[in-house]
């Protein structure tokens, strides 16, 4: 009995504990004053951060050598290889990356421009004896001078995918005398808020970036966005590669608006970037889509991530309906909060975008000109600004004009603002709906939708994530479905021509909805009204969700009458691809080609659609010391 | 009777209560959760996270408060603000939570890494920004919130309900299936020790509980499902719980989509994976008791004093070998909620099982939270039950 109670009060007294030490709040408000910890901690010596860290060259990796013998004694072919056994010989290269542009982008820079590192084991071996990492005789791995082994440690996920190559990378760098120790960290920690890259923890560091139509960059390789102590974290250049012509090249590349010249500066770039190898590009990963044989009209295009853009097209002869297989429910359809691609593929069933961005180009699909200065329909106006108005300063932030912003003149000087007028450029472009959009209950498209569109996509209450747009936005003007969009003066953003497109919201539906209520409301959630090929009949949670042909859509009739997306789960999906249940899988369910799937299509069952993605494998190298 | 029923209801909403601190204390420190890793998104032009929008989600989450104000709001909906009382607010001021952390990088010289550390608070959430804050009636008044992923912004109520059904037909079924072949099975092979009938089933009872039931599931599928069809014989559907399409199956004819055949059909093969996976544990655990009881005096002396074989075998020892199975029945209940998470998996089915293993791979806490506690309760149920039944099965055992 006593025991029990003991029992009993001891598990109570260990249960009490946790909470308590759950529940301590974070210390008291303190000043924001540079912190000292001065508390310590019984096992580990907590001392202030050096303001100078990040400042000693690698003593591996700072040398040019080195890093160029780890690219030639990387075969990316086989690492390909060694993840996509279903490829073919000529899919597998046109997989491999030579610098941070796909070969097939319009901003590449051309194998002629840059300096591309075939695989070559001895001319690596070469160049590392030339950096003083000899190989003695009978030994496995290089020392240097000082007998120093020449070892690194390689940090990674642990996803399956990545302890593919990153075993096949190991062994190549064993082969040249390099010892690579493989570290797999968990996804949260790798890219955690304060772990992992973010906080520069690594000496070798594989991860993948995702390429887009602009292929930006400014983030990740100028010398002003190394992330380190003195400036809070920020930026994402973790190599902490500052090379000034290259990042000038970047910045320039990001910030102008005529393709021939950021084609220019992205040549530049790149240039230097394949030169001082900071960071090794590896493959694009693919992507694989599967369809059931005799689906037609199936065209998922590089540079789309909306394979549905043609949707109508789509047609199963001997059916009237075509089964999508989702691997994730959409969480909702409010897609400004839920950016999920899946939420995205599902929405643009019922409201396609505005334009596509097929071959990592754009074109018009429901506006009627993609408005580029070169159409006549955007202006880089010449505008006087003085003190206090809201500019976008030099490093594309939303500031108040004062004394010390510095920021880019008409002229493209940048110049330190002294006070006084000074003239920069600022954009318009005009927008125009193509005509007849109208949505599913016949009431047409009006300025109304694209008013609340603006409204709501810029309401901090509807729970989006990023306001960057709004924030660099002067105005908006609507005339009947065309409207005019002009941003802060300073804001030379490329994609001028895309961003400056709206949401389009059923006024007559959702105009008296509050901002705040939207993410709650089914009409916006579950069964938003669409003005797209199809609409949606019903939602059945966890299940399908089932689309019927929009009669009021303005663009081609749907040649299936209805669509379902099906939520299975990734353990099921290639059964129920083969056994006819489910006719589309997707990028968003199919990591890489199985050889289920690949016999399968080679059988004629399935076909197979294998592309390179937009995302791309790469091994960052830490060029300083923490 | 009514002093000891008395008694168990406050020792289990005790327990639950405990359980409900515990697990939201332990889910909320665990790594992870709405925040991870939004910063390390790829940054440009046209997506960049600022302090205030972090902030902004934080507050969007509840994340801002702290963890015994954010449990107590989730437990019973309270604070919901300032405290009213005759036109004056009180606790206007208190301070409930941080805005924005203040974080600091510390170098760790022995670990040679920086680390974060929260070190104070630049803006407070005070008592009173509470108000018009949205919040939950509280789960004690079966209010469970809104889904932060899963179904984002929407009742968590739909989501459980919307999979709840779909369980039950499945673990249901299969449960009562199991019972019903797995216990005759298990007494017949106690009867019959060492007889070849025992051997046999045995032997297949340690292969139906030691296969995985990923493997045998998807051995199933190809089995009955994916070869059949290529070959033109029958076949069942290889997953989901329904279809979305008329089809055809030899010999068994037309199946119309949503129909209770095609329902039937689709629940054929995870309900045989289940059912043959149960019966395994089930009969042999019978099959152990049975056989303890036997060699009990109480049946030597049933047998002695005349009473025919099927008496014994019934009355005497299986009632006494069933009274330790009662209590892996009873557990059963929480399992008709929580559904199986691998076997709805391979088979696509749309079950509580599934929703739960997405609810803590999305750190969709309150969905995972709801959860947990629905299980608490059931589970105190069950061993409520156990008691109860425990008294019917053996007259030994008094509540009092």
């Amino acid at each position: 009995m006593y025991k029990n109670r003991f029992t009993l009060a001891l598990g109570l007294l260990v249960v009490a504990s946790m909470v308590l030490a759950a529940c301590a709040p974070a210390a008291p408000a303190q000043p924001a004053e540079p912190v000292v910890v001065t508390q310590e901690v019984v096992v580990t010596e907590v001392v202030e951060v050096e303001r100078e860290a990040f400042t000693t060259p690698h003593p591996i990796l700072s040398d040019l050598k080195v890093r160029q013998a780890l690219s030639y004694c990387t075969n990316k072919a086989d690492l390909i290889k060694s993840v996509y056994v279903t490829l073919d010989e000529a899919q597998q290269a046109s997989l491999i990356m030579n610098t941070n542009i796909p070969t097939d982008h319009w901003a590449y820079a051309g194998d002629a421009n840059i300096t591309i590192y075939p695989f070559d084991a001895e001319k690596g071996k070469a160049l590392l004896d030339e950096a003083g990492w000899t190989l003695a005789e009978g030994a496995d791995f290089r020392t240097n001078a000082n007998g120093d082994e020449l070892s690194m440690q390689f940090t990674t996920t642990s996803a399956t995918f990545r302890q593919t190559w990153a075993a096949v990378w190991e062994q190549q760098m064993a082969d040249c005398g390099v010892r690579v120790v493989r570290l797999h960290a968990p996804a949260s920690w790798w890219f955690g808020d304060t772990t992992g890259l973010a906080r520069r923890d690594f000496t070798l560091g594989a991860f993948a970036w995702v390429g887009e139509a602009d292929p930006g960059g400014q983030t990740l390789y100028a010398c002003d966005q190394i992330p380190s102590p003195a400036n809070g974290w920020e930026g994402q250049n973790y190599m902490g590669w500052c090379n000034e012509t290259a990042s000038a090249a970047i910045k320039n590349a990001n910030n102008t608006l005529a393709r021939d010249d950021r084609i220019k500066h992205y040549q530049d770039f790149q240039a230097q970037f394949t030169t001082d190898i900071p960071s090794i590009p590896l493959f694009n990963r693919t992507e694989a889509l599967a369809t059931t044989a005799g689906l037609t009209g199936f065209a998922p295009t590089p540079g789309e991530p909306y394979y549905t853009y043609n949707v109508y097209d789509w047609e199963l002869p001997g059916s009237d309906t075509i089964v999508m297989g989702f691997p994730q429910e959409p969480a909702s359809l409010f897609v400004l909060v839920e950016d999920a691609y899946v939420a995205n593929v599902a929405y643009s069933l019922i409201r396609p975008l505005l334009e596509t961005s097929l071959n990592y180009d754009f074109q018009p699909n429901l506006i009627k000109e993609v408005p580029t200065i070169e159409s006549g329909s955007t202006s880089n106006n010449d505008v006087e600004i003085t003190e206090g108005s809201k500019v976008v300063d030099a490093n594309g932030d939303v500031v108040d004009l004062a004394a010390g912003v510095t920021l880019i003149n008409a002229a493209g000087e940048t110049v330190e603002y002294t006070g006084g007028p000074v003239t920069m450029k600022q954009l318009v472009s005009t927008f125009e709906l193509v005509d007849g959009l109208t949505w599913e209950d016949g009431t047409p498209v009006s300025q109304a939708d694209l008013e609340l569109g603006f409204k709501i996509d810029c309401d901090p209450e509807s729970g989006a994530t990023s306001f960057i747009l709004c924030d660099k936005t002067e105005g908006v003007e609507f005339n009947g479905t065309s409207w005019t969009y002009t941003w802060l003066p300073g804001n030379q953003d490329p994609l001028y021509f895309n961003s400056g497109l709206l949401s389009i919201y059923p006024a007559h539906v959702l105009g008296d909805v509050p901002a705040a209520e939207w993410a709650t409301n089914p009409l916006v959630a579950e069964t938003p009204l669409a003005y797209g090929p199809y609409k949606i009949v019903e939602w059945v949670k966890g299940e399908k969700i089932v689309y019927t042909a929009n009669e009021f859509w303005v663009g081609p009739a749907p040649k299936t009458p209805n669509i379902v997306i099906q939520i299975i789960t990734p353990e099921s999906q290639e059964a129920l691809l083969l056994g006819g249940e489910i006719d589309t899988l997707a990028s968003e369910a199919i990591v890489s080609p199985t050889e289920t799937l690949a016999a399968a299509a080679a059988e004629g069952k399935i076909t197979l659609y294998v592309q390179p993605s937009a995302t791309w494998e790469h091994i960052d190298l830490a060029l300083f010391l923490r | 009777m009514t002093a000891f029923f008395i008694r168990r209801i406050f020792q289990m909403i005790l327990v639950v209560l405990i359980s409900a601190v515990a697990s939201y204390a332990l889910l909320n420190l665990a790594p992870g959760g709405p925040l991870a890793g939004l910063r390390q998104q790829q940054q440009s032009a046209r997506f960049q996270i600022t302090e205030e929008d972090i902030a902004r989600i934080r507050a969007y989450f509840e994340l801002d408060l702290f963890l015994p104000y954010r449990f107590t709001r989730w437990l019973v909906g309270v604070p919901r603000g300032p405290i009213t009382i005759g036109g004056n607010e009180y606790f206007s001021d208190l301070v409930v939570g941080c805005r924005k952390p203040l974080e600091s990088d510390v170098l760790n010289e022995e670990t040679g890494k920086f680390e974060a550390v929260i070190t104070g608070c630049k803006e407070d959430v005070f008592m009173k920004d509470l108000a018009g804050r949205r919040t939950s009636r509280g789960i004690l008044l079966g209010d469970f919130g809104l889904s932060w992923r899963i179904l984002r912004d929407r009742p968590v109520s739909d989501l459980i309900l919307s999979r709840l059904s779909k369980t039950l037909q499945l673990i249901g079924l299969s449960t009562l299936l199991s019972l019903l072949i797995g216990i005759p099975l298990g007494v017949y092979s106690a009867v019959r020790q060492y007889s070849k009938f025992d051997y046999i089933f045995t032997s297949l009872a340690f292969m139906g509980s030691a296969m995985p039931t990923f493997f045998f599931g998807i051995l199933m599928i190809i089995a009955f499902s994916i070869v059949p069809k290529e070959a033109g014989w029958p076949y069942v559907p290889s997953g989901l719980s329904e279809s979305v399409r008329d089809y055809t199956i030899p010999i068994i004819g037309a199946v119309e989509a949503g129909s209770i055949k095609d329902r039937f059909l689709h629940l054929l093969l995870p309900t045989a994976v289940l059912t043959i996976f149960n019966i395994a544990f089930y009969s042999r655990f019978v099959r152990a008791s049975m056989l303890e009881v036997m060699r009990q005096d109480y049946v030597r002396t049933a047998r002695a004093k005349g009473l025919g074989e099927r008496v014994v075998i019934l009355k005497h020892a299986l009632r006494n070998a069933l009274i330790p199975f009662i209590t892996i029945v009873v557990f059963t209940l929480p399992g008709l909620f929580s559904g199986a998470i691998i076997t709805e998996s391979i088979f696509a089915w749309p079950g509580m099982g599934r929703l739960y293993l997405l609810a803590l791979g999305d750190f969709d806490y309150p969905v995972a939270m709801a959860i947990f506690f629905i299980l608490a309760v059931l589970t105190v149920i069950a061993t409520l039950m156990r008691d109860f039944l425990y008294t019917i099965a053996d007259p030994r055992i008094r509540l009092s």
